[in-house]
């Protein structure tokens, strides 16, 4: 029985003989990606409960559970566990960091150790961020955007969370900084850009955007500080110092930010699609592109956060303009990936189901947005329930389902077993349907008025709470049970052997299943393409120890 | 550690052989993360002189007139300072890679030596602003005063770039020294030096930085304010 | 590092130490010689020097894909950092209601 990275691992220090330590210590990107993923999952699911806190008040007009200070700290710690801890590290720090190097034939990242030290860092993030809950002044009530000057006057305490954010920062970038490095020095030999698998691609471009969009919210952070506790009066009016500043510092990073979340989500469907439809993705070279522009593009479309802070209107009609234009190299993706469907073999599997859910939820999410792209529009519906349904299909119904697609995906690479796939897929039923009738409603109760953030609300609004709560409780209860599924398929499931899928990449030709330490038994000579089928079947096949091609 | 490192050799269907890159010993890998890096220094000073444009477009009078109230002997005593010490930096590194390891660490305690200097003449400038009345949390810089709007920004944002700035100055010490240690450890040597040389990239940064620094601060508001005036 | 190469490489660094404290010296003579444009004579002396320290003391002179990658952040910083920002500004439409432009300390 040959050795897998679960059997033997390289460490940072020393040469542990306990296997705990051996976790804590290791630098292979696997075991890592597979810690980042333990911890995340953990952190979503203390957010899952405080958005179900929140459904719960909002049940019923008035107060019912918590007051109004209390739920503004809901959303608060709602919002910043979902963005700095699960969704910005998000599926780069898993899939990025198992699946990336195997899939361009490296035997790990470039700088192994300085991902060690990464991921410790996030560690440190998460513990600075929740320890400001057992405060006295308790856990911010600002929102997770922390607008000037009430971030600055509010006596909850803030400080903690900017410092957190400041040090979650810090690790994303050093991701986005070995990732870059990484797919620039490690493709194995013959491997050109525009052979690289299209999950490459996407994580390649989030990883420019962590680099250098991350940098702005960083400093913006510490200028917020310095503001509080030096008074350098670049926000504070009564020095001449304007708070709309911050907003755009603010904005400045967090809009790239999203594309930073869904461009590894699309190369995951761009993976899962060809895969399950037996045939070569159409238009490659676009789709590959189309994110790097994505990543471009979205760095100067900021402003429609801010439509309503008294912007020139010049700039607001610029602003429009570019995210208008910026929507469409995504539509190309999706014009793309259901031109691969067509006339493919498809094949209904969970990752496949979760996708084709994904590419509905994310339509609605894509064009919900770009209406409030428009100005007059978002007039109307800024900061109403129009905006958060908007957002979490966007980044609910698309990064994360994606993110769970890729679970299903990878999940006998990870693990060399196989979950119960009929159980996988109730699951994704009870998801689907939950989450659609969580959020849809709230496209019609923002459309009527009912502001975001609000503690209480007009009892015409009630309907569409009641409706959200129904479908809160089937979505958790859809989640809880897809864990329990991949749980029980990690413990008791069949083994899958190496490439259940029979997929093409370089990720599935292991020689073991889970793969060995040093993943590949030797780095292949890439002279074929990521995609590459015949009829339904792979055309690349290798003998697994000399790693030749035997086709 | 990573001295002993073979690459790995792929073989094409013509039977060539290709080198495989690793990533132990990767000399170009090691320069570029650390390009990255400074990447996002560059960011962060960026995000920085947008503030700086923002305030000085809507007050721009003001800005000259603070500006020329800052001491720019010093400042620019410092900015003489800064640049021999990347001259001696970079020396130290070509001396490393020559192999004269002696000279390379003599001129790389110059760089201290010339850090700590810059340091203390920057002591002394801000002690001189607050004799004036301006530092913050004090006297002119306090909400309550009679200041104009335009010159507070400016004094907040001179004291948080030139600090931020010092901080920077600070880490490129400790990192030098930190440097000199390696050497005396064997660990940095003429065949393997990637930490020197990103090291040195470290201070070039520093002083790239302060290059754009001490204009936009300390010479905006050296023409006849009068005269300078709107297009300055 | 043979020694032609060192000594090469060495005046090359003087050179530049050189050009550089030119630059700084004219720095300080030129608001007396051309007193309307400071501001941008100033940035205009800080880009040719930074150009000098990135090309020869920080050898990016003939790397291609750094010299790409950070042509491309430079791109982002100048373009809307400064540009963009600077623009808007300039077509404030609220100046005489905004109190940070129209109180009585504003100027």
């Amino acid at each position: 029985m040959s050795k897998t990275y679960f059997d033997e691992t390289h460490t940072a220090i020393g040469h542990p003989k306990s296997t705990f330590m051996q976790w804590m210590l290791t630098i292979d990107h696997k075991r890592i990606g597979l810690m980042y993923a333990a911890v995340m999952f953990t952190f979503f699911f203390v957010a899952v409960a405080t958005a179900f806190l929140m459904r719960l008040e909002l049940l019923a007009p008035g107060q019912q559970y918590i007051d109004g200070d209390t739920f503004n700290q809901a959303f608060t710690l709602h919002g910043v566990i979902m963005i700095f801890l699960f969704i910005v590290p998000g599926i780069p720090a898993i899939f990025g960091n198992i699946v990336m190097p195997l899939m361009i034939g490296a035997k790990d990242v470039s700088f192994p150790r300085l991902n060690w030290f990464t991921f410790w860092l996030y560690i440190l993030g998460c513990i600075i961020a929740l320890a400001s809950l057992f405060t006295d002044s308790g856990f911010a009530d600002t929102g997770w955007t922390f607008y000037a000057p009430y971030s600055l006057t509010t006596d909850t305490n803030v400080i903690f969370t900017l410092v957190a954010a400041f040090v979650l920062g810090m690790a994303s970038i050093l991701t986005g900084l070995n990732f870059l490095v990484t797919i620039h020095r490690l493709r194995a030999p013959g491997m050109t850009f525009f052979k690289m698998p299209l999950f490459v691609w996407g994580i390649y471009a989030t990883a420019w955007i962590q680099l250098l969009a991350t940098p702005v919210v960083g400093i913006t952070l510490i200028l917020a500080m310095l503001e509080k506790f030096f008074g350098i009066g670049i926000f504070d009016p009564a020095k001449g110092g304007d708070p709309v500043l911050f907003e755009h510092l603010f904005w400045i990073y967090s809009h790239p930010a999203v594309y930073l979340m869904i461009l590894p989500a699309f190369g995951i469907m761009s993976e899962i699609i060809p895969t399950f439809s037996r045939k070569e993705i159409f238009g490659y070279r676009t789709i590959a592109l189309s994110s790097a522009s994505i990543a471009g593009i979205g760095y100067l479309v900021w402003g429609h956060h801010l439509y309503t802070s008294g912007m020139a209107d010049l700039a607001k009609t610029v602003f429009s303009f570019l995210t208008f234009f910026v929507a469409i190299p995504t539509g190309i993706k999706f014009y793309d990936w259901i031109a691969t469907m067509y006339g493919g073999k498809i094949v209904l599997s969970t990752p496949m189901l979760w996708a084709l859910g994904t590419i509905i939820t994310f339509t609605i999410g894509g064009l919900t947005g770009v209406t409030i792209a428009m100005i007059g529009v978002d007039i109307h519906l800024q900061d109403t329930y129009y905006t958060v349904a908007h957002f979490h299909y966007a980044m609910l119904g698309g990064v994360v389902f994606l993110l769970f697609a890729g679970m299903h995906y990878w999940f006998p690479l990870v693990t060399g077993k196989m979950y119960d796939e009929k159980k996988a897929k109730i699951a994704f039923y009870m998801n689907f349907v939950g989450f659609n009738l969580l959020w849809f409603p709230m496209f019609i109760a923002g459309y009527l008025g009912m502001p975001r953030r609000y503690f209480d609300y007009l009892p015409e609004f009630q309907i569409y709470h009641q409706a959200s709560f129904v479908g809160a409780v089937i979505f958790i209860s859809g989640l809880v049970y897809m864990f329990y599924v991949l749980i029980q398929g990690w413990r008791q499931g069949e083994p899958s052997g190496t490439n259940p899928w029979h997929a093409t990449t370089l990720e599935w030709h292991m020689p073991s299943s889970p793969p060995p330490l040093e993943n590949h038994s030797k780095v292949p000579y890439v002279d074929f393409d990521p995609y590459e089928y015949k009829n339904g079947e792979p055309v690349v096949k290798f003998d697994y120890e000399t790693m030749k091609r035997i086709d | 550690m990573s001295h002993e490192y073979i690459p790995e050799i792929a073989t094409d269907r013509e039977g060539n052989k290709h080198e495989v890159q690793g990533w132990q010993d990767d000399f170009y890998g090691g320069k570029l993360g650390f390009w990255l890096f400074m990447f996002t220094e560059v960011m962060m000073f960026g995000a920085m002189f947008l503030v700086l444009t923002y305030y000085n477009t809507l007050h721009h009078e003001d800005f000259l007139l603070a500006s020329s109230h800052l001491n720019r002997w010093l400042g620019g005593t410092n900015t003489v300072i800064l640049l021999v010490s990347a001259l001696t930096m970079g020396l130290s590194l070509l001396k490393m890679r020559a192999g004269d390891i002696k000279g390379s660490k003599l001129m790389i305690w110059a760089t201290i030596l010339l850090a700590l200097i810059f340091l203390t003449i920057k002591g002394v400038e801000w002690t001189e602003e607050y004799e004036r009345g301006v530092f913050l949390l004090h006297g002119e810089l306090l909400a309550s005063s009679s200041m104009p709007f335009g010159e507070k920004l400016f004094y907040g944002m001179y004291f948080t770039m030139t600090g931020i700035h010092g901080v920077h100055i600070i880490i490129g010490i400790g990192l030098m020294v930190w440097l000199i240690k390696r050497i005396n450890a064997g660990l940095v040597t003429p065949e393997h030096h990637i930490l020197h040389w990103n090291i040195a990239l470290y201070w070039d940064i520093v002083h790239l930085i302060w290059v754009f620094v001490f204009p936009y601060f300390y010479m905006i508001g050296a023409g006849d304010v009068v005269a300078g005036g709107h297009h300055g | 590092m043979d020694k032609i190469q060192y000594e090469r490489e060495r005046k090359l660094y003087y050179k530049v130490l050189f050009g550089l404290l030119f630059m700084t010296a004219l720095t300080f003579i030129q608001p007396h010689i051309y007193v309307a444009g400071t501001f941008v004579s100033q940035m205009v002396i800080a880009v040719i020097k930074a150009w000098m320290i990135l090309m020869f003391y920080m050898h990016l002179k003939g790397d291609k894909l750094i010299g790409a990658m950070g042509a491309f952040s430079l791109a982002l910083v100048l373009v809307f950092f400064i540009i963009v920002i600077a623009v808007d500004v300039t077509n404030f439409q609220f100046g005489a209601e905004s109190y940070i432009t129209s109180a009585p300390h504003a100027n």
